[in-house]
């Protein structure tokens, strides 16, 4: 099951990412939806997933954007990978800690971007990128994960409630 | 951390510390190796990509046509009913007319200039927010190879920079890492466009003595790279110097809306006009479609 929800997460994302999210767009600013999920899955599933998941759909999403291929393969790949490190020691998970986690890798994220591939030619073009791009863009990401967390959240508890009833009701 | 992972694990960390060494050592190589070894993969996505593409547009559709209409008030529900269902088919004959026309006008221009370009759909856009970049629904098995330029009736749109088997990703000339020779159309002084963060367009190094004014139309130069002579690319709408600067620069209103653009064409080959003589080309159609709001 786990494996079919990956495999649907790598294929479906990026689709989703190139077409409707424009529909959602914020001053022209998408969130990033591999990003989140690289960060989720790190966080709920340890490093080793999160890195794997962050490079994968990193390596995808390149194809689709028109900046050089390693670049989100290397961003998404150390971002599962964070958050699947410091998911390990953070003792009391809520959407609170995987909101502060996804903003501070989104934020890293874009500072990867902005020194590597973009040609920043004075202080004000990078003053625009940060608050236009960047900040815009890891907080949005980080409501977006919020929101993602609390009803992966909920579901699970939802699946477990019933589980547990299951097992009341049929010993 | 690391000592806590055993086993494969800590042999896939290894492959992936490698891959990223291979990338910051041989950035040009490994994009080679990269794109080969992810050919197969992102021709599966592209047809999710696709299908969602298609579905989008039917749902975009279906919501100016009727969704985006239902401001209903329950006094002439009956009416208004009416008149909804009349606008719909109203709007789906003009959304129809609208297309027709607007692929007519792109064949009639693609069989008057451009006989080797291939027309695509706009399908999505980048998938990060840090490049300005679309989708097309062809690839290479359309001849759509990187390099190649895109433009539409109205003007330049920008370049090829990626193709997988079935989809192309293309680099617009509003983002910064675009640079194509132009020249002022009126005082024939040449320059670079390129494009900035905030998804204008600038056409730079514009000699100092240049009597360039706000109005001048600037059209590509086809010095350097894929674009022909002529295609006509903004208007320069303010002219920018400083005291220090040794050339001057112009902030341009492009001609091509590129929020909404919806079929391009994209240049496979020169025309046989280009090859033998480098002059100008016929000017471009004048079109209303795809071009900025006022």
């Amino acid at each position: 099951m786990k494996f079919l929800i990956y495999g649907a997460l790598l294929v479906g994302i990026v689709p989703i990412q190139t077409t409707i999210l424009g529909h959602v767009s914020i001053a022209g600013i998408r969130p990033d939806l591999c990003l989140v999920t690289a960060v989720l899955v790190g966080f709920t599933r340890g490093p080793f997933e999160g890195l794997l998941m962050g490079v994968s759909l990193g390596y995808i999403q390149g194809f689709f954007s028109a900046g050089q291929l390693g670049i989100n393969l290397f961003t998404k790949g150390i971002a599962g990978l964070l958050a699947g490190a410091g998911g390990k020691y953070v003792a009391n998970a809520t959407p609170v800690t995987a909101v502060a986690m996804v903003l501070g890798l989104s934020i890293l994220s874009g500072v990867v971007f902005l020194f590597s591939d973009r040609a920043v030619e004075s202080s004000t073009d990078l003053f625009q990128a940060l608050w236009s791009i960047l900040l815009l863009q890891s907080a949005y990401d980080a409501v977006v994960a919020g929101i993602v967390y609390r009803v992966i959240g909920f579901r699970i508890r939802k699946v477990q409630g019933l589980e547990h009833s299951f097992a009341r009701l049929f010993p | 951390m690391y000592r806590s992972i055993t086993g494969p694990r800590r042999a896939i960390l290894l492959l992936f510390l490698l891959l990223l060494a291979l990338i910051f050592v041989l950035p040009r190589q490994s994009q080679d190796v990269l794109q080969r070894m992810g050919g197969p993969v992102a021709e599966i996505v592209a047809l999710p990509l696709q299908g969602i593409a298609a579905f989008t547009g039917g749902i975009q559709h279906l919501w100016d046509g009727y969704v985006a209409l239902q401001d209903v008030h329950l006094e002439n529900q009956r009416l208004r009913r009416e008149i909804e269902f009349l606008r719909g088919q109203n709007n789906e004959l003009r959304e129809v007319a609208s297309g027709s026309q607007r692929l007519s006008r792109l064949l009639g221009f693609k069989q008057r200039h451009w006989p080797q370009a291939v027309a695509t759909k706009v399908i999505g856009r980048d998938s990060t927010n840090w490049y300005r970049g679309l989708v097309l629904d062809k690839g290479e098995h359309a001849g759509i190879r990187p390099e190649m330029g895109v433009i539409t009736p109205a003007g330049l749109v920008g370049r090829v920079v990626k193709t997988t088997a079935f989809t192309s990703i293309v680099l617009l000339v509003a983002d910064p890492n675009t640079a194509v020779t132009a020249l002022i159309q009126r005082t024939r002084d040449e320059g670079i466009v390129t494009g900035t963060l905030q998804g204008l367009v600038r056409l730079k190094y514009i000699p100092l003595l240049s009597p360039v004014r706000e109005g001048d139309v600037v059209v590509t130069s086809g010095l350097a790279g894929k674009f022909p002579k002529g295609l006509m690319v903004g208007v320069v709408k303010r002219i920018e110097k400083t005291e220090d600067d040794l050339f001057k620069s112009a902030l341009l209103v492009p001609v091509v809306d590129f929020s909404r653009l919806e079929e391009v064409l994209v240049i496979t080959s020169p025309r046989p006009s280009d090859e033998a003589r480098p002059g100008p080309v016929p000017p471009t159609v004048p079109s209303t479609e795809g071009t900025p709001k006022p």
